[in-house]
């Protein structure tokens, strides 16, 4: 059920991308973190369509931030697999999510963000087979293999390949978020309960074929055509597409 | 499992048209005006709630307690034991012109910079919120950075920081430009300032690039980095008094304010803002594309702001005080719902409040004064506490019984400002307070302890 519920979450987001010329560009999307929280993690906008030129790839750097983290993860079939070693040679989008969040401008916006993405690239199998997507939960407990399995079927088919990935638990998770300075703030209630719920800044994460970030994206700079361009900047940079974008 | 999988990317294709219309109403009803600690960066957690401390970059003092630079912390949550009490002080070792100071987007780190050092110390906040650890000190800013001098803004994007500096090694003077290191202190990118000789790219909307530097914000949904320009190390450290005395040194300030291309970091427009243009504010409103500066040697407001054809535009909309007596305006602190601008002026020692509801006609309805000297405000989320500090430069700052070093908390009820306390920063022997910045413990899913410690027992 609470999968549906998250499905149900980045249909809606799709929607929103899909009815571009219904909406005001700058109309933001709702915080529902609002109203729970003392702390409140708030997107910083983001927008059906770009609201702003988008820029020719090629035409400025990407400089590498730092290295690109590993640890043991969780594949869908449950094998216990090296981060790392699922880069591979592509150039990588990486997220974390985890399956029950139903903030619309969290991990239902990045999941229907890479979606696109992988949408735009699938039409070019050059290109789409340069690319990787990887989705990791930062909630174990919950996201089983099989729960990850099932949260991603439906965008699995075809390239660029999608991961859907987990980790075995709390402590196999922390060392792989604190590599990507990945924050998560669980909430408490006035006795000092956990809540359950988590309150976390959506990032993604561009991966060069060195393993190295190149970009970190926030809630108003993961959108498809931005990050589109960015992988283009890669790949230009990697001879796999020419100076001007072909 | 496969079947199913095919029948919801079907579904979900199918319903995409209908929920148009439907989303379209949605969220122009739920949509809110976004807002801050004030002046925080838009990529940070945010303390929407009490704060529980507040972390003061304070100048340390020959011949005053130990002289180092130190990060001050205070506890101002009323429900604390040792509220409005100095709860912790970390010393830095020697002086560095400590002054501005910035946390990272998750709100771990906290970085402070000194400007004749160039040094930025990396301070742990969230391990424990009541007691900063100094976490790793960067030393090299001026070999990173090809020439850079001065780190001054310590502002934070997704995964990063970016250091506005101020000067530069060669002349000491105010061309400069801005560096970006990753939370963890690493150099990842310096982008130097547009000049006159080397446009980068930009336009000029004047008849100048001076290249001078100052302070930076962003408005991400419009690809908006924005910058101010201020003065260089051969003026801001120099005597106040011997340096207005100097024709020369005068000359020597920035009159522009730059608008970039946040995504690429490239500059786009050079703007013609005459007299020092320095603290720059964003407006929060999802369609209020507009930021605020003011001019330190003018005392102006001056919105910097995109007209009706997508162009970004500056337009002096306002004084501050009577301009000829050189109030000398410093921090400048924008409401959350974007009605309010609170602006210190240095000199006379006051805090004004103009209404900016109108951005290009603002009004001001309310002044208090302060103490003999003000700089720095911050305020909280919902605007009702309001901090400030003293201190604008070591060299600077008043002589003789008119150096007045504190950190007051008022209370704003919309009307006037009710004074709540006062820490005297040199009775307490702690030096010039000037950066402050908000910490709290819901913000590391942890709880208050019973750590605090007051100064006295630290001492």
């Amino acid at each position: 059920m609470r999968i549906l519920n998250y499905h149900s979450l980045i249909i809606l987001l799709l929607a929103i991308s899909a009815c571009d010329r219904e909406f005001d560009d700058d109309t933001p999307l709702p915080d529902s973190r609002a109203a729970r929280a003392e702390v409140m993690v708030m997107a910083d906008g983001w927008t059906p369509t770009l609201p702003y030129e988008v820029p020719k790839p090629g035409t400025y750097t990407l400089p590498k931030i730092t290295s690109a983290g590993g640890g043991l993860v969780l594949a869908e079939n449950g094998e216990v697999l090296e981060l790392e070693s699922l880069f591979g040679d592509k150039i990588v989008l990486l997220t974390f999510i985890y399956s029950s969040c139903t903030d619309l401008n969290g991990c239902p916006l990045a999941t229907a963000v890479f979606y696109k993405i992988k949408e735009r690239f699938k039409k070019n199998p050059n290109l789409a087979d340069a690319i990787r997507l990887i989705s990791i939960s930062f909630d174990p407990e919950h996201d089983t293999p099989e729960v990850m399995k099932l949260y991603g079927a439906g965008f699995e088919e075809g390239d660029p390949q999608w991961l859907f990935l987990t980790t075995a638990s709390e402590e196999a998770l922390k060392p792989v978020i604190e590599q990507y300075g990945q924050m998560v703030i669980k909430e408490f209630d006035e006795e000092g309960n956990y809540t359950g719920a988590m309150a976390h800044v959506l990032r993604a994460f561009l991966i060069d074929r060195s393993k190295n970030i190149r970009q970190e994206y926030s809630v108003s700079f993961l959108h498809d055509q931005l990050v589109t361009a960015d992988i283009k900047t890669l790949l230009i940079e990697d001879g796999v597409l020419s100076a001007n974008g072909n | 499992m496969k079947k199913m999988a095919k029948s919801q990317a079907k579904w979900m294709q199918s319903t995409l048209a209908f929920l148009c219309v439907v989303l379209a109403s949605a969220v122009g009803f739920l949509s809110t005006a976004m807002a801050d600690e004030t002046c925080m960066s838009p990529y940070m957690a945010k303390i929407v709630g009490q704060e529980d401390y507040v972390y003061v970059w304070t100048l340390g003092v020959e011949g005053l307690g130990d002289e180092q630079d130190k990060l001050v912390t205070v506890s101002v949550n009323p429900k604390s034991e040792n509220y409005g009490k100095v709860v912790n002080v970390l010393s830095v070792g020697g002086r560095n012109e400590a002054h501005h100071s910035g946390l990272t987007d998750d709100r771990r780190y906290l970085f402070a910079g000194g400007l004749d050092s160039n040094k930025i110390f990396i301070f742990d906040v969230h391990t424990e919120p009541a007691k900063p650890k100094l976490h790793k000190v960067i030393t090299d800013f001026v070999e990173k950075t090809g020439g850079m001098v001065g780190p001054h803004t310590m502002y934070a994007l997704p995964g990063r920081i970016m250091v506005s500096a101020l000067s530069n090694n060669v002349d000491h003077g105010g061309r400069t430009g801005m560096a970006e290191f990753t939370n963890e202190g690493e150099f990842v990118a310096a982008h130097w300032n547009p000049t006159d000789e080397n446009l980068r790219g930009a336009i000029k909307a004047g008849n100048v690039a001076d290249g001078y530097g100052y302070d930076v914000r962003v408005l991400p949904r419009r690809n908006l980095m924005v910058t101010s320009s201020f003065t260089g190390w051969s003026n801001y450290m120099m005597d106040f008094g011997k340096m207005l005395a100097d024709p020369e040194a005068m000359k020597r300030f920035g009159n522009t304010v730059v608008v970039w291309n946040l995504h690429t970091r490239k500059p786009k427009k050079v703007l013609e803002v005459p007299g020092a243009p320095l603290e720059i504010r964003c407006a929060w409103g999802s369609q209020h594309n507009y930021c605020f500066t003011t001019t330190a040697l003018t005392s102006q407001i001056w919105l910097i702001y995109e007209d009706d054809a997508g162009e970004w535009q500056a337009k002096a909309v306002g004084d501050i005080g009577d301009p000829s007596k050189v109030p000398l305006p410093v921090d400048i602190s924008i409401t959350a719902d974007d009605n309010g601008l609170w602006v210190q002026t240095f000199m006379d020692g006051k805090t004004r409040f103009f209404d900016i509801s109108d951005p290009f006609n603002p009004k001001q309805t309310y002044e208090h004064v302060i103490g003999s000297q003000v700089n720095m405000i911050s305020q909280s989320w919902d605007g009702k506490r309001t901090y400030f500090t003293s201190s604008l430069l070591g060299n600077w700052d008043k002589t003789g019984d008119a150096d007045e070093q504190f950190f007051k908390l008022f209370t704003w009820d919309g009307k006037q400002l009710n004074h709540e306390f006062t820490i005297d920063f040199y009775k307490l022997k702690l030096g010039r307070a000037h950066q402050m910045r908000f910490g709290a413990y819901s913000l590391y899913s942890q709880m208050p302890n019973s750590t605090d410690t007051m100064l006295s027992q630290v001492e």
